[in-house]
């Protein structure tokens, strides 16, 4: 049971049975007294007061000797001894209960008896020099008052007094701290020896001083009746330690005194006085070794004790490093869980707890606990408000340790506070660092008792440390690797294209579900392969069934699995009757086994048919807008045309009449004819061109010079610019300039632009119309530039004039110069329009020269 | 041989046309000279005689009409047959009013040319300029 009480009720509590022990002390001294002696051969109350000194702190000591005081007085005047006497009296017990715990406390422990040096220091100091030196104050005072002889008075209360202190002062200190934990924890044989141990003294004593002495003569020799007591003394002192041994001490005194008392002492043969000195001498010198021999032996049991307590925490820690090694990621929460339960019982702790500290916040996560039975505590909660200082520690991988809250730095005020009001009387937190990373913290908690954390324990402790943020680590390496793998599945899934991972001989490792539905196209042969299967040798079948491209496929991902090739795409149709269109893009895949390579196979049909739909309405659209333009030309080329039939028909008619003439003028008919074949090829070659332009069809890509196209475009316009009164001047470049490209196609570029330009200089008065066609080699290809004199274009107009419908003519569709970019685009050039400082418009394209592409 | 001596002059552009049409008016007995551009033509002495100009219409540089205006300009009324392979009405009517003699649109018919020519050089001009 434990009672909640305050300190101060405790300390009056405390005073009152000093008082009380003193009292009864006193009461039995004063009955083993040799009369007419004022000192007593027993005098328990001074070892009474040194026992309250080991057990109080110093500041409290003039308290509890004040306690005694009236329990002295009592019994003083109860024998009507004269108070000068009496308080005298009470100044030397004080002071050897002073002198005797002052130095104990000062060199050895004072409150320990395990142990050969504690023994050795509280003999020499309590049981020796205190009574020794104030026995000196004492018998002064005593012979002084009551003429007693001086050195008999020293001797009884010294030998008096190194009895008592000898019997009492180590059994009430043991009784005061070990004897209540001893009955709770001992196991029942344990219990059972002690309670044997307790009557023991009590029935050899009834043998060895009782009537069997009357009636035995041998048991009258006073060493026999030692040997009866000290096998009891032995016993206690060698299986329960110094309080053991001292506790048994006194029982075996107190019946020795009483044999005495009785005339069957041991030392009865003597005078009373002599035969209890002798009494007193024997036991103390018996007692001493023996309570040093039970002091070596608690001691020598403790040091096992505590060995076999470290072999087994050694070996509790090794199963926990054991079992943390080979954890699989699904097992580190039991793991945990197991361990902590297991430490905490071992180590006797009221709560441990696993903290996490986030790495994005500041949040402190519990993320395991565990709680004694039976311990009530809030909740397992930290936060970095609660606990700035320690968790500054820890942020500086630095333990921390509070073994009593009074102990802990003034900087951890705040946190001190918090333990206080969540009922926290100590506490250990060790850092778990891994990586460099402080990734949480393991926290030992005190609800019951104070503890204190020996660098012992935590050293051992830094280790669990260091297994369970390693297995955190692990975790959420784990964990991450987990949601990677989730992501990557999730991503594969979704996709549309078929996708299968290669392992580096080729094998198909894994396929995404897209893979899979390709499995019911025949003509997707690229995405046959399954699970398991060599995809090389997929594609080799494919290649055997007579697949075009399925050979170059099998070389390319060999090339790509054997590190040659970077990535490569291949684009390849199938299908019967409908065409269908498929792209495989493989790309290597590094890592470990020698890597591998990715195949991502998508159905490009859609796309593929859009491009050529989109491809035939381009050409639709280039063919409709040169039927326009010609339309745009009828009269020029009516002119055009014309020209060559007047030659003819007049060059006709004129040699008729040649013909008719007598003699017909043969020399001229032969000129006139060879003037008509020139005029009919004149005709044909209109008409040539002409059908060129109107012509419909796929474009046709050819080695064209662009000079030639400018010559055959500008010969074309040339009527038309007749009756526009506009001069077309040349300048072209010197050799041939050579694209790859459709001759009409550049043709109706050419074209577009000179009518545009014609029709743009209208308002100009003849002598301005002029136009100017330049072409010159550039670094990028061909440059063609065409200049007006017209009015220019509109400021911002110089991108919108090439898009679909943009005009300024009241006719024409405004598709011209749309038209003229998407084929200079398709044929890789480009085209770009400004405004002339001076005057008109200006127009660059650009094509590339054959085997050159223009960026 | 109706007017002998008679000087028809050509201005057109187009080599053939030119040739065939010297060639014709030499069959008909007419004096030819041809002339492929406006500038040339003016770059001649001035005619003497009974003469008559077949211009074309569309040219590069000055055209027929412009020649003529010019010619008439300087006081000089030669009668002109307007010749084109580029007949629109507009431009019709500005050689008719212009005090042409004839306009004809190529290729046309042997007779048609030297009709007019034959009216031109008759002085049955259509219309007296001014």
């Amino acid at each position: 049971m434990r009672l909640a009480m305050s300190s101060t009720t405790r300390t009056a509590l405390t005073a009152v049975l000093v008082c009380l022990a003193y009292l009864l002390g006193a009461k039995v001294g004063e009955q083993l007294r040799f009369l007419p002696l004022t000192t007593s051969v027993l005098w328990p109350p001074n070892a009474i007061l040194t026992a309250t000194l080991l057990l109080t702190a110093p500041q409290r000591w003039p308290l509890y000797l004040l306690a005694a005081l009236p329990a002295h007085l009592i019994v003083q005047f109860g024998v009507g001894r004269p108070t000068a006497l009496v308080l005298a009296l009470f100044v030397t017990n004080c002071t050897e209960a002073l002198l005797a715990a002052g130095a104990v406390r000062r060199f050895g422990d004072g409150r320990r008896f395990d142990t050969l040096r504690d023994v050795a220091i509280f003999v020499m100091y309590a049981v020796l020099a205190a009574p020794f030196l104030s026995s000196f104050a004492d018998a002064a005072v005593v012979s002084l008052f009551n003429a007693e002889p001086y050195w008999l008075v020293w001797r009884t209360r010294f030998f008096s007094n190194t009895l008592t202190e000898l019997m009492l002062v180590p059994a009430i200190v043991m009784a005061v701290t070990r004897l209540l934990p001893w009955m709770r924890n001992a196991a029942p044989l344990r219990r059972l020896e002690g309670a044997l141990l307790a009557v023991a003294p009590l029935a050899v004593g009834m043998v060895a001083f009782g009537p069997a002495f009357e009636r035995i003569a041998a048991l009258r020799e006073p060493g026999t009746q030692f040997a009866f007591l000290l096998p009891v003394l032995f016993w206690a002192a060698v299986r329960f330690g110094p309080g053991g041994f001292s506790m048994t001490l006194l029982v075996t005194t107190l019946v020795a005194i009483w044999a005495g008392a009785q005339g069957r002492g041991v030392f009865s043969a003597m005078p009373p006085a002599q035969s209890v000195l002798a009494l007193q001498i024997y036991l103390s010198v018996t007692a001493i070794p023996l309570l040093c021999l039970a002091a070596v032996i608690e001691e020598r049991r403790r040091a096992q004790a505590a060995l076999a307590e470290r072999l087994r925490f050694e070996e509790l820690l090794a199963q926990l490093s054991g079992s943390f090694v080979h954890i699989a990621a699904s097992g580190t929460d039991a793991a945990f869980g197991t361990w902590l339960r297991e430490l905490g019982l071992f180590l006797e702790v009221d709560r441990l707890v696993v903290y996490r500290f986030p790495r994005h916040s500041d949040d402190v996560r519990s993320v395991y606990s565990w709680i004694r039975p039976g311990v009530a505590a809030s909740p397992a909660l930290m936060t970095n408000e609660a606990f700035p200082w320690m968790r500054a520690e820890l942020a500086a991988e630095r333990t921390v340790a509070i073994g009593r809250i009074d102990d802990a730095p003034p900087e951890a005020a705040r946190d001190v506070h918090m333990m206080r009001t969540r009922g926290a009387r100590s506490t250990l937190v060790l850092p778990l660092v891994a990586g460099g990373e402080v990734l949480g913290c393991l926290a030992f908690v005190m609800f019951t008792t104070d503890r204190a954390w020996p660098p012992e324990l935590i050293q051992r402790l830094r280790l669990v440390a260091e297994v369970f943020a390693s297995a955190l680590a692990q975790k959420d390496a784990d964990e991450a690797i987990r949601a990677s793998e989730a992501l990557k599945s999730a991503i594969l899934a979704s996709l549309t294209s078929g996708v299968a991972v290669l392992d580096h001989s080729g094998r198909v490792v894994t396929v995404n579900a897209s893979w899979l539905r390709f499995r019911d196209d025949p003509a997707a042969w690229a995405a046959q392969a399954e699970v398991g299967e060599s995809y090389v040798e997929a594609c080799r079948r494919a290649a055997g069934a007579g697949r075009a491209q399925a050979a170059e496929a099998v070389e390319l991902v060999g090339a790509v699995l054997a590190g040659s090739l970077p990535t490569f795409t291949l684009e390849y149709s199938g299908g019967e009757p409908v065409a269908s269109w498929y792209t495989i893009s493989v790309v290597p895949l590094p890592g470990r086994d020698g890597g591998g390579a990715v195949v991502a196979h998508a159905d490009t049909t859609d796309v593929k048919r859009a491009e050529i739909d989109a491809q035939r309405i381009r050409q639709e659209l280039a063919h409709s807008a040169r039927v326009f333009t010609m339309g745009e030309l009828t009269a020029s080329l009516a002119h055009e045309l014309n020209q060559p039939l007047a030659g003819i028909r007049t060059n006709a008619q004129a040699a008729q009449r040649f013909l008719d003439a007598t003699p017909p003028h043969y020399g001229e008919i032969r000129s006139i004819l060879s003037d008509i074949v020139e005029d009919d090829k004149r005709a044909a070659d209109v008409i040539n061109r002409l059908r060129e332009l109107m012509r419909k069809g796929e474009p046709e890509v050819a080695r064209v010079d662009v000079n030639d196209v400018i010559r055959g475009v500008i010969k074309l316009v040339s009527s038309d610019a007749i009756i526009r009164g506009v001069d077309i001047t040349s300048d072209l470049a010197a050799g041939p300039l050579i694209v790859l490209g459709d001759r009409v196609q550049l043709q109706q570029v050419v074209l577009n632009l000179l009518l545009n330009a014609m029709e743009a200089m209208v308002d100009r008065t003849r002598a301005q119309r002029v136009v100017v066609v330049r072409t010159r080699p550039d670094s990028r290809g061909v440059e063609v530039v065409i200049e007006d004199t017209g009015p220019g274009l509109a400021p911002g107009a110089e991108e919108m004039i090439f898009e679909p419908f943009y005009t300024t003519k009241s006719s024409g569709m405004g598709m011209g110069l749309s038209i003229a970019r998407s084929i200079l685009q398709a044929h890789g050039g480009s085209i770009r329009a400004r405004s002339n400082p001076r005057r008109g418009a200006i127009f660059h394209f650009l094509l590339p020269a054959a085997g050159v592409s223009v960026p | 041989m109706t007017e002998p001596e008679a000087t028809v002059i050509v201005v057109d552009d187009d080599a053939s046309v030119r040739r065939g049409l010297e060639r014709l008016l030499r069959a008909a007995g007419y004096r030819a000279e041809t002339y492929g551009s406006a500038e040339e033509f003016l770059a001649r002495p001035p005619i003497v005689g009974p003469c008559c100009l077949v211009l074309d219409v569309r040219m590069p540089g000055q055209g027929g009409l412009d020649l003529y205006q010019t010619l008439t300009k300087r006081g000089e009324y030669i009668p002109a047959v307007f010749i084109t392979g580029h007949g629109d009405i507009p431009t019709v009517v500005r050689a008719m009013k212009a005090g042409a003699v004839d306009f004809l649109a190529k290729p046309f018919d042997d007779d048609e040319l030297l009709d007019a020519v034959h009216q031109g050089l008759n002085g049955r001009l259509r219309r007296q300029p001014g």
